[in-house]
């Protein structure tokens, strides 16, 4: 890594890190030996051809799917894969012990996956009450402010069923923000909006960025990622093919970073 | 042909007996619903299990419960528990021990169908929050699977009252057992039955058409995500 790139990796301590991660769906190996750093601050945006294992490296990051292999370490934690095949006292302990790494990490879903029998105000109190254990009283006050800042503030008491996709969208990025995480992960949030909503969401993404937030982004929005990825990966067939900044990933010579390049962006 | 009289004196007469024996058959049947709702919630969540033993188990448990004729289960809570293990119930009891048995091998199903129909993203959303599994299990996945739920476990309902019907072979003096015994006395048979089934029909309609309506409410709007 070149001093030009801009990324001084080295003075900062290891934030956030991927370890020889590996996943298999039965004979299909979805994850290959991958190894990632992510630092403060930085916006990470992962690319590559669909079922090229995007999605489930996020989903790794927080153990949604559990990594068969490797770990991820986060701020000086190491977390591993770790299941007793008898000790069930155990495995319940350590499943505990996950739910802080996760309360850590907010994550942003395709299919928003609001929950439709709350209104959008219980959306965000729910994590708040239940996770970071405040009271019902301050939890409302916190989840409207949320709700606020990304442009909710009159579809507070609303059931998701009488939103739009974009606003589900927003709901649930107040919903992960009001935990205050330190780390969010954004599974292309965009991919199932109306194309008039998509700008909206990636706005709310960019304002974001821009607040310092460190994200993680799976997406197919190459505009975005060029324009605001501190550093873009693109994977292949489970593999981490290449990583740079999104000059460097523009004139990348890599066949098939190319390749997807060219295809996506025509 | 059309000589028959039909008596509605005797109805007249033995209306109340029958309608008391009626209480009866919601009693049974509604002390046999609340087992089955437990019994067929132990069993789904068994059925769901990560555990392959438990999955087994459970699996073959509701196979077994469901294939069993309530008319044979009768008699094996009734007579076989008492001989075999010198486990004694009331004929009340029994009914509805063998009702709830039979009962929640079929909710062990309205349950698991309930709580698969569940979107998979809401329990991830839920716990990639850093939510426990109970909290999104409970808060999150559960609201969700009984509104979903709530119009098959009255249909189950409507089965148990039906099944109900039979409890009187080992004694319980239900609305059936109400009407044989009168007409031994009375010898109308034709008059009671038809009017115990009657009384049925309207029962199990009325309680139909309130899960018709149940589904109509709760199905509408009902989107996930």
């Amino acid at each position: 890594m070149t001093f030009e790139s801009g990324h001084e990796e080295s003075s900062k301590p290891t934030f956030l890190e991927l370890r020889g991660v590996s996943k298999s769906f039965g004979e299909h190996k979805v994850l290959d030996q991958i190894n990632l750093t992510v630092a403060e601050g930085e916006v990470l945006v992962v690319i590559g051809p669909s079922g090229s294992g995007k999605s489930t490296l996020l989903r790794c990051i927080n153990f949604i799917a559990a990594p068969d292999e490797g770990e991820v370490i986060f701020e000086g934690h190491s977390w591993k894969v770790f299941k007793s095949k008898f000790n069930f006292v155990a495995n319940r302990k350590y499943e505990k012990k996950l739910t802080i790494l996760r309360s850590e990490i907010g994550m942003v879903f395709q299919n928003f996956n609001v929950f439709p029998h709350m209104t959008a105000a219980q959306n965000v109190v729910l994590g708040l009450t239940k996770v970071r254990k405040l009271g019902k009283a301050e939890a409302r006050l916190a989840a409207v402010a949320a709700l606020s800042q990304v442009g909710l503030s009159d579809k507070v008491d609303q059931y998701p069923e009488k939103l739009s996709g974009g606003q589900k969208q927003r709901v649930a990025i107040a919903r992960a923000l009001a935990l205050k995480p330190k780390v969010m992960l954004f599974d292309e949030a965009t991919s199932s909006l109306d194309p008039e909503l998509v700008n909206g969401i990636l706005e709310e993404m960019r304002r974001l960025a821009k607040a310092g937030m460190t994200m993680v982004v799976v997406t197919h929005e190459m505009n975005f990622a060029f324009q605001v990825a501190s550093r873009i990966v693109f994977m292949d067939q489970g593999r981490i093919v290449e990583i740079g900044t999104p000059d460097e990933i523009k004139r990348t010579t890599e066949p098939r970073t190319r390749s997807f390049l060219s295809a996506i962006l025509n | 042909m059309n000589s028959y009289k039909f008596d509605w004196n005797v109805i007249d007469k033995y209306l109340p007996e029958l309608l008391r024996g009626l209480f009866i058959t919601l009693e049974v049947s509604a002390v046999g619903m609340v087992l089955a709702l437990v019994i067929g919630l132990l069993l789904a969540t068994g059925r769901l299990s990560s555990h392959r033993f438990t999955r087994a188990v459970s699996n073959g448990v509701v196979q077994l419960f469901r294939s069993i004729p309530l008319f044979v289960m009768l008699f094996w809570v009734y007579y076989g528990l008492s001989l075999k293990f010198h486990l004694m119930f009331t004929s009340f009891q029994a009914g509805a021990i063998a009702l709830g048995i039979t009962g929640g091998a079929y909710m062990a199903e309205v349950y698991r169908g309930g709580l698969t129909a569940v979107d998979a993203g809401q329990r991830e959303a839920a716990i990639a929050m850093g939510m426990t599994r109970a909290d999104a299990f409970l808060f999150v996945v559960l609201p969700q699977a009984l509104r979903i739920v709530i119009p098959p476990t009255v249909n189950v309902y409507v089965g148990l009252l039906k099944g109900a019907t039979i409890v009187s072979v080992i004694g319980v003096s239900d609305m059936i057992y109400v009407a044989q015994y009168v007409s031994l006395q009375t010898f109308t048979p034709f008059e009671l039955y038809s009017v115990a089934g009657l009384i049925f029909v309207c029962l199990t309609l009325s309680i139909s058409g309130f899960a018709w309506m149940l589904e109509r409410r709760l199905g509408k709007g009902r989107t996930y995500g």
